[in-house]
């Protein structure tokens, strides 16, 4: 087993983490359930790989996912910044026993759990003498009613990821940024959040926690690293990962820049459409710059993306979109805590284990150096059967990154594949060879094949939990299965009717990425380093000279032409 | 967290208009902070949404937690908090010294002088500050041996501004030696070399200063001690783990056996490196009873540590990276970063090594070392607001006692600077500037007033009465501050009352610098934030 530390900085980076752990968290309960499905009792995934056990001062047991999470002050909702597990119940504000002057208590507004997190708690007060998981869905009638209200709820009322969190974290988990004295409309820019990590003792805080975390670990792989690029946290990460690189050199890092759809908006004057086109620029150099791999993840439209093909999304809603990615992320883990390491030891299970250095390295550094990825999805994966199930696997995994060619040859593509709770013949779960069988024919069969594909595959479809948005088309069977004819009823599906779903999740390194460079390196040359460009007192402000800005250019230039097969072609004739 | 300073302006209607937002935000911060002043302020509770406690008592951690919104306002937080950072000291005077530039002020531009006006007379007022500061300051001589007595007496101060008196008074033996500990003659003092470490401990508030090293991990081996005597420190920064990443880069393309072939040739690697290590301890503990501990920066993985565990040595793995400087200035030796460069000399020493648990959290001391130039300071308390506060307050304490070393030079408190300053100008400078830029002068003198007359609020007296007699007395050349408890006049140098020079220089330094750009308010307000890192 091989740890992974996982850490989250940012508005939505925090929501995607909070589905992506609550993911885990139902893959724990189900295991847990003496009459659960037997393919979440043996997955043959090691949570061990996400999690860690500990111990509280009073003796009590714990399981918390290792994970790191920097955020605004504020930003936690209802939920304590130490988390649940280790607090000691204090009602009333305890006396000061530090000064015996006057004492003037500021009592904020309290927080409201809503209907989830109360339920949440009272089945934690009951479950405490029968051993019983959070999850598992009950028959008993009262409770389906209240569990519909619960899901209609959280679809409308979701404002803090900790709103529909059901994991219990560690109190060294949160990190809040305070003192900042800005709101995130105004945390929006690189230039913004640039000394906001090293100012004061910040930096070295949040270093500690991480450090807590892989002082525990016998042997970590890596690190999968969360950021909401779209403002201020972009510098904060940049300067943690500086950090990390530091103290960590030789361990793995696995960096998704992430975007919901809001930080898209159309900007209402031409100086803050520059700022923003800066800012993507140098958010992406720098991030770039300080990992070996990073994903862009985050569509201006995913309602209108062939990614939800069979989804429902609201753009404007964190909830919604951060759930798609969420599960995306989940599937491309899943390989991480296979329980049969090698290539040749294959469980029933699952097939095709690796760490995450081995997908930085097969992704990154085979044949031409690229260091960003391309995500896909196909939420639901379609069924694996028939000739007409070749065509659809490869034609249902969409993007979920930003500004990149369609249909583009790239014979020096590399990627891999993540299938799992595939569905085969009359809806029964596909045997792992099955699968592996037909995603070669489906590659042997297509047009366009990559260089290289790694395909990992295991049986542990994706469950649903309770809190979890509304967004199944009513063509979704209970399994994820695709029906010819939709269901009928309520025409969005959730939790309550959609159990668990097959997925495929693919990272693929392809010059397919060409558009997202080129956009970021015309922008950068365009408004920051061109002769008069409009942008480049707005840099100097955010505090980077010129020199600094045209190194960016000369790197983000290289990788263009590593990939632009025009280039490509001129080299080879020489 | 829970308090609110005023709301965003929207757009700026006029001139005249900003110019009263501005006073409004400085006089609304003023208002918030002003309770917090002297060692009869009040200390603030804040409980957040989720229940959270922040408990503070100094301005510093106050402004640091509010929501502020105000432009203005977030322009002189910015200051006080820089303030912070520059001198450890002093956010909650400059808050108030700006408020009340700022309400000076207010009463003459309603009479309808011009600001720029007053602000000349701000600047005129300033210069003459700090050369009166210069004149008033108490010189202390700080040859070889420091003058403890002074460095207590600054400390508790500070520290009893912030902790009620008896645990101001054990921690203030506790940061003069801290200090005096890592001092280093013709070197600036490095207050990192101070580990600050912190235990939950229910029932108890206690801090003690350790002479050595506290670190917040212990080894990971089950068959290691949990305690030794006459250790020898191996200080180091050498990956003892099986490291992988150079290997795999061909991995997809070569075949199971030459992969394999390769695993075990690296973990060859980290086990020679792991047997330099315990060849050595095999040297220096050869015929005695002597222990050996490695402390090192990097990973050290099960294989390895089951090495070291059967030659009994104690391991520590991913120490922080201060804590390298600080295990060489505590214990000796030098850290090293391969074990090519090995030898006994590097090795450091400590008398007791003892781990310590606490559900799953883990302390390993090191303590009975010679002649440390680093210690750490250990703070015990039931929750972590309470932890959280006693730190702040160590962490002003050292401060206090690094600048005064550093000065070599106190400034009477209790507002005896303050009244002797405001006469100075009223009495000395007023006199000799032309025209209305004299109303300036005067404005920062009753500016000044604010420290005296707010430790007199504080305390429940009568500020009219206390400003009266201390005037009074300075008349009479008495320099004088205020008595928190009876309102008379003393003398803070016979009560041990004294402040740090520094700090109060910083703070007639930007005051006025603040507050005139509040004032001229059509001189554009910089977006871009002024931070500094803390030295
Ligand atoms: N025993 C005392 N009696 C009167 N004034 C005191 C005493 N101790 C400290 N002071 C004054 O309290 C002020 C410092 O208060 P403090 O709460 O630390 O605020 P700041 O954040 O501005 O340092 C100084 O002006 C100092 O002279
Ligand atoms: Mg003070």
């Amino acid at each position: 087993m091989k740890e992974i530390v996982t850490i989250q900085v940012g508005g939505f980076a925090n929501f995607i983490g909070s589905h992506f752990w609550n993911f885990q968290d139902e893959l724990l309960g189900l295991a847990a359930d003496p009459c659960g499905d037997p393919v979440f009792k043996n997955h043959s995934l090691n949570m061990d790989v996400l999690y860690r056990s500990g111990e509280t001062q009073q003796g009590t047991l714990t399981y918390s996912p290792r994970l790191v999470s920097v955020d605004f002050q504020g930003s936690l909702g209802s939920m304590s910044s130490r988390g649940s597990f280790y607090n000691e119940a204090t009602s009333a504000p305890p006396d000061v026993v530090t000064w015996t002057g006057n004492v003037s208590t500021h009592v904020a507004e309290p927080q409201r759990r809503n209907l989830f997190l109360q339920r949440l708690n009272e089945e934690e007060q009951e479950n405490l003498t029968p051993v019983n998981s959070i999850s598992g869905g009950s028959n008993d009638p009262q409770r389906e009613i209240h569990d519909e209200d619960i899901v209609d709820f959280l679809d409308n009322g979701v404002k803090y990821w900790t709103d529909f969190s059901k994991v219990h974290y560690h109190p060294q988990s949160f990190y809040e940024l305070g003192g900042l004295w800005m709101d995130s409309q105004q945390f929006d820019s690189y230039g913004v959040g640039r000394d906001a990590f090293s100012w004061d003792l910040r930096g070295e805080e949040i270093s500690e926690r991480l450090r807590f975390f892989v002082e525990e670990c016998d042997h970590i792989q890596g690190f999968q690293f969360i950021v909401d690029d779209s403002g201020g946290f972009s510098s904060v990460a940049a300067d943690f990962l500086e950090n990390i690189a530091d103290e960590y050199r030789n361990t793995p890092l696995l960096l998704y820049a992430v975007r919901d759809p809001g930080s898209y908006a159309i900007h209402k004057s031409q100086k803050q459409a520059i700022s923003k086109n800066l800012h993507d620029a140098i958010s992406f150099s720098r991030l770039s710059s300080l990992c070996k791999l990073i994903v862009p993840v985050g569509l201006p439209s995913l309602s209108r993306s062939k990614a939800s093909a069979f989804l429902c999304i609201e753009d404007q809603k964190p909830y919604h979109c951060s759930a798609v990615y969420a599960a995306a992320l989940h599937s491309i883990s899943l390989p991480f805590r296979m329980e049969a390491l090698g290539p040749s030891a294959d469980s029933h299970n699952v097939s095709g284990a690796f760490d995450v250095n081995s997908v930085v390295q097969m992704l990154s550094g085979q044949g031409r150096k690229n260091m960003v990825a391309i995500m896909d999805v196909a939420m639901p994966a379609p069924f694996m059967t028939g000739r007409q199930a070749e065509k659809s696997l490869l034609g249902n995994l969409q993007p979920l990154t930003p500004e990149i060619a369609e249909d583009v040859e790239d014979l020096q593509a590399v990627e891999s594949m993540t299938i799992h709770g595939a569905l085969g013949t009359g809806g029964h779960q596909a045997p792992i060879s099955e699968v592996k069988d037909m995603v070669h024919a489906a590659y042997e069969n297509a047009i366009t094949r990559p260089k290289f594909c790694n395909l990992s595959v295991a049986l542990c479809p994706l469950p649903i939990p309770l809190p979890f948005p509304k967004i199944f088309r009513s063509v979704v069977g209970q399994h994820g299965e695709l029906l010819g004819t939709p269901v009928n009823g309520s025409p969005l599906r959730g939790s309550l009717d959609v159990h668990s779903i097959p997925m495929a999740g693919r990272l693929r390194s392809s010059s397919a990425v060409l558009p997202f460079l080129e956009n970021r390196l015309g922008n950068l040359r365009k408004f920051g380093t061109q002769q008069g460009a409009a942008g480049a007192e707005l840099v100097r402000r955010w505090g980077f000279g010129k020199d600094e800005l045209e190194d960016m250019g000369e790197t983000l230039s290289t990788v263009v032409r590593e990939l632009d097969p025009r280039s490509q072609a001129s080299s080879d004739s020489d | 967290m829970s308090l609110r300073v005023l709301n965003p302006n929207a757009e700026v209607l006029n001139k005249s208009a900003a110019l009263h937002m501005n006073i409004n935000a400085a006089k609304g911060l003023q208002d918030v902070l002003k309770t917090n002043l002297g060692p009869k302020g009040t200390i603030k509770m804040l409980v957040g949404g989720a229940g959270d406690i922040k408990l503070t008592k100094d301005g510093n951690t106050l402004l640091k937690e509010m929501q502020i919104q105000s432009p203005t306002a977030i322009m002189i937080a910015r200051t006080a908090v820089a303030q912070d950072d520059i001198s450890g000291d002093g956010t909650t005077s400059t808050v108030l010294f700006i408020g009340e530039l700022m309400k000076q002020s207010e009463r003459y531009i309603d009479e309808g002088m011009h600001p720029r006006v007053l602000v000349d007379g701000f600047e005129i007022a300033k210069r003459a500050t700090l050369q009166f500061l210069e004149k008033f300051k108490n010189s202390v001589v700080m040859g070889d041996e420091p003058d403890k007595e002074i460095l207590k007496m600054v400390a508790r101060t500070t520290l009893r501004t912030k902790l009620y008196e008896a645990l101001a008074d054990q921690l203030t033996d506790i940061v003069v030696n801290a200090v005096l500990c890592i001092r280093k003659p013709e070197e600036a003092i490095d207050l990192f070399m101070v580990e600050i470490m912190h235990m939950r401990h229910k029932f108890d508030v206690d801090t003690r200063l350790v002479e050595g090293l506290v670190l917040d991990h212990g080894s990971r081996h089950p068959d290691m001690k949990r305690r030794a005597e006459n250790c020898y420190i191996l200080t180091s920064n050498v990956s003892l783990e099986y490291d992988k990443s150079e290997i795999n880069a061909g991995f997809f393309y070569s075949n199971a056996e030459q992969r394999e072939a390769m695993v075990a040739a690296e973990r060859r690697q980290v086990d020679e490196r792991v047997q330099k290590i315990i060849d050595l301890k095999n040297k220096v503990c050869a015929g005695n009873d002597y222990n050996f501990v490695v402390i090192n920066q990097k990973g050290i993985d099960p294989p390895s540590l089951d090495l070291l565990a059967r030659a009994g040595i104690i391991a520590l793995r991913r120490a922080k990276r201060r804590n390298m400087e600080r295990l060489v200035l505590a214990c000796g030796g030098e850290a090293v970063n391969s074990v090519d460069d090995l030898t006994p000399d590097c090795l450091g020493w400590a008398g007791l090594v003892y781990e310590h648990i606490l559900g799953e959290e883990k302390y390993t001391f090191v303590e009975n070392v010679k002649n440390p130039l680093s210690c750490t300071i250990l703070i015990k308390g039931p929750n972590d607001h309470t932890i959280a506060q006693i730190k702040d307050a160590v962490r002003d304490g050292l401060r206090a006692v690094k600048n005064t070393i550093e000065d070599e030079a106190v400034v009477l408190g209790a507002g005896a600077f303050e009244v002797a300053a405001s006469q100075y100008l009223v009495n000395k400078i007023k006199k000799t500037v032309q025209g209305r830029a004299q109303l300036g002068v005067q404005a920062f003198a009753d500016a000044l007033l604010v420290v005296p007359k707010t430790l007199a609020e504080n305390s429940g007296l009568d500020t009219q009465d206390v400003i009266i007699a201390l005037t009074g007395e300075h008349e009479h050349g008495n320099i004088v501050g205020l008595n928190q408890h009876t309102g008379e006049p003393i003398d803070p140098k016979m009560e041990g009352i004294f402040d740090n020079y520094s700090v109060k220089r910083q703070i007639i330094n930007s005051g006025p610098v603040i507050a005139s750009q509040l004032l001229l308010v059509d001189e554009v307000i910089r977006a871009g934030r002024n931070m500094r890192k803390p030295n």
